[in-house]
């Protein structure tokens, strides 16, 4: 039983002594401290600011150097050290344009459409995994995995014709599914199965840009769209599914049952009720793989040429066979987090503690 | 609406939660399952709602099976223990969710909404959101979420055990007060058998997955069908002494009852009610022992008397005093005795009375 708050006078609890680690990075009240800590306090965190910012803010001022100012050593102050000039914003907009605009375009199509479509894709195998058990045979996996192995041998090595052998295998595997895959117990569970999902992106992708290299020049899909919003959707969607499965576990399952009970399907449950008790959950991923799918650098170096060309490469393309550009990077790369800043802006409002306060408490 | 369980079993791995159920509620019927925590009482009432599938057995609603039929097919409401409001929308939307499920249009809606509330007395916080009420509130609005789509099964899980004890008694009143005005079938489960005996018309006691005696509350206080129940149910639980009877007469250490119409039996434990016993001057009455402690309560005195190796509680007025320690009688009136098989527990009733 928990006793309602006013309705007993509360003993004043005893003062526990603070710890040091509790005294250093737990502060009671930021107005309760003395004036010298609070000079102190304000003093590491302009600092520490400092150290964060000051990196964008070379960036920033690099943008508006001429070669020389960049090639003489450092210098910080516009005005006071150099003369700042726009010869480089100019450049990038004007000269370059649509060569330009079109990779940030690239890059605005591919990094949205990839990572809404592995939020959605993710979530809803985290939300799968989170709440129903699933027994995957192992032998019904071997089985699975040994008759591709043959189909694709068959066809290759003995020259079958494709139609023919998947069929014979997916006759096969079905006779294996109704007669002997009965007889085995052996079974995986959902934590097998999170892990398996994991472990693909345990594997580092330079391994795997080749093959995907290959598949996407046998289906002439080399520098789409398409081919960059499918890779990446997949590269991130182990990572989505990782993270938005603990936020589903914590949703109490209380709530999901008093909604079936209220009528609601599953997915209308997960729609109405899970959903949007995940946003933090959904918002801070959904950020996190946007800025991966943002950076994402060998994928699109392999995939695209001109026309699916995104920012990245834009960027590393300056450093061509004049030596590194640094003006043009800066140019390009404060355009570059502009949306990423946008986004993060956007969405903070969302990660925030505490949405589930008032839902099964009593 | 009429509900049947038949022979109805669940088990979590090799363990064996609910036993075999057999019950019938007759509709509009409001009937308690009772039992210590661990029983079985919640995973039955949690096949009911369809929330876990029985192992073995039938359930019924009205004359149709539905065993197998989705929880939001069987037209039953719940309330949880934690309420499991829906912590992003406001009372309102709580409230009307089942209706908005039903594709219900909003002026319907939203007189639907107005109407529930106001029998639980919300209309003052439709616009709020669950963490901004007492606990209380929730309470009421989870009740309103269960009334609102007018089901033909209510069940409630523990729906009062959050609440402090002055709300509680408050909350009990309302439920009854609601249940009778809606004449709509209910199961309520709960161990606290004062819930039980003021709400129910009918209780069920369970204990380990069983089911010990179904009957009207003053049935079940004053003719337990076994050992289990007379010791469950009553505040302070049932005096029991241990012994024999042997021709027609129970004796104990210091003690003799006659006991007419009993066959002779070993180990048999008697038991007795504190309130139909009665301190008397040393040397009468059907005990004898020494006064071992005293309790006023406020309204009644509680005497608990050595009597043999055993303590026996007698419920006394709250006007009498007695030094600890000092020889009494106890004396024992109309009778009021149960005689219980100590190995199996089940009730000894007389050959002929």
């Amino acid at each position: 039983m928990t006793a309602q708050p006013g309705t007993l006078p509360q003993a004043k609890p005893v003062k526990p002594r603070r710890t040091l680690f509790q005294r250093v990075f737990e502060p009671r009240d930021i107005k309760s401290l003395s004036p010298a800590r609070l000079v102190l306090t304000y003093s590491v965190l302009i600092f520490w600011s400092f150290v964060v910012l000051f990196p964008l803010y070379w960036l920033l001022v690099t943008s508006f150097k001429l070669p020389i100012h960049v090639s003489d050593g450092p210098v910080y102050l516009p005005y006071v050290d150099f003369e700042p000039s726009g010869h480089a914003w100019h450049y990038i907009f004007f000269d370059l344009g649509n060569d330009t605009f079109r990779p940030y375009l690239n890059s605005l199509i591919i990094a949205f459409a990839s990572t809404v479509l592995a939020v959605l894709f993710g979530s809803m195998a985290a939300y799968a995994l989170a709440r129903i058990t699933y027994r995957p045979k192992i032998m019904t996996i071997a089985a699975f995995i040994l008759i591709l192995i043959a189909v694709v041998l068959s066809t290759v090595a003995a020259k079958v014709p494709w139609q023919i052998s998947l069929a014979v295998g997916a006759a096969l595997f079905v006779l294996f599914l109704l007669t002997l895959a009965k007889r085995f117990k052996r079974a995986l569970g959902n934590n097998d199965i999170l892990f398996w999902i994991i472990s693909q992106r345990i594997l580092p992708p330079v391994v795997a840009v080749l093959p995907i290299y290959v598949m996407f020049q046998q289906v002439g899909l080399l520098d789409t769209h398409f081919a960059l919003i499918v890779v990446y959707m997949a590269v991130n969607l182990p990572i989505v599914v990782w993270l938005m499965r603990d936020f589903f576990a914590t949703i109490p399952v209380d709530l999901e049952e008093s909604a079936e009970l209220d009528g609601a399907s599953r997915f209308r449950i997960f729609l109405t009720i899970v959903m949007p008790l995940a946003k933090p959950g959904l918002a801070a991923t959904f950020l996190l793989v946007l800025i991966l799918s943002w950076n994402e650098y060998l994928l699109a170096l392999f995939l695209s040429t001109a026309d699916a060309q995104t920012m990245p490469l834009l960027v590393a393309a300056q450093n061509a066979t004049r030596g590194p550009q640094w003006w043009y990077m800066s140019v390009l790369i404060v355009i570059m987090i502009l949306p990423v800043i946008a986004m993060t802006a956007l969405l903070q409002r969302f990660i925030t503690r505490g949405l589930l306060i008032g839902a099964v408490k009593g | 609406m009429q509900v049947s369980l038949r022979d109805i079993r669940k088990s979590f791995g090799a363990i064996e939660v609910v036993k075999g159920l057999d019950l019938d509620v007759a509709d509009g019927e409001f009937l308690v399952l009772l039992g210590p925590s661990g029983c079985g009482k919640t995973t039955a009432l949690r096949m009911i709602a369809g929330l876990e599938t029985a192992s073995a057995g039938r359930i019924f609603l009205g004359d149709q099976d539905v065993t197998d039929v989705l929880p939001k097919y069987r037209d039953i409401a719940m309330v949880f223990q934690s309420y499991a409001l829906y912590p992003h929308m406001t009372v309102e939307d709580n409230i009307g969710y089942p209706l908005y499920l039903r594709k219900v249009d909003k002026d319907e809606r939203a007189r639907a909404i107005r109407e529930v509330a106001g029998k639980v007395d919300l209309l003052d916080y439709l616009d709020r959101y669950p963490r901004q009420l007492s606990g209380g509130q929730r309470q009421r609005v989870a009740l309103a979420r269960a009334m609102i789509r007018r089901p033909s099964l209510f069940l409630m899980d523990e729906p009062l055990s959050n609440l402090d004890a002055k709300l509680r008694g408050h909350m009990r009143t309302e439920l009854k007060h609601l249940q009778n005005e809606l004449g709509v079938t209910t199961i309520y489960v709960t161990h606290d058998q004062i819930e039980a005996m003021t709400l129910a018309h009918r209780v069920a006691i369970m204990k380990a997955g069983e089911l010990q005696q179904l009957a009207p509350p003053r049935e079940i206080y004053n003719d337990p069908a076994n050992l289990f129940v007379a010791g469950f149910i009553g505040s302070p639980p049932m005096n029991f002494i241990e012994g024999a009877i042997t021709g027609g007469s129970f004796s104990a250490e210091g003690t003799e009852l006659a006991s007419p119409g009993y066959a002779d039996h070993n180990d048999v434990v008697a038991g007795c009610r504190a309130e139909d016993l009665t301190v008397v001057a040393a040397g009468s009455g059907e005990f004898q022992g020494t006064t071992y402690a005293i309790e006023l309560t406020g309204n009644e005195t509680l005497v608990t008397c050595e009597i043999g190796g055993s303590l026996v509680v007698v419920k006394m007025d709250k006007d009498y005093d007695e030094k600890i320690g000092t020889p009494i009688g106890v004396s024992l009136a109309n009778r009021q005795v149960f005689f219980f098989d100590a190995a199996s527990g089940a009730r000894l009733r007389p050959n002929e009375t």
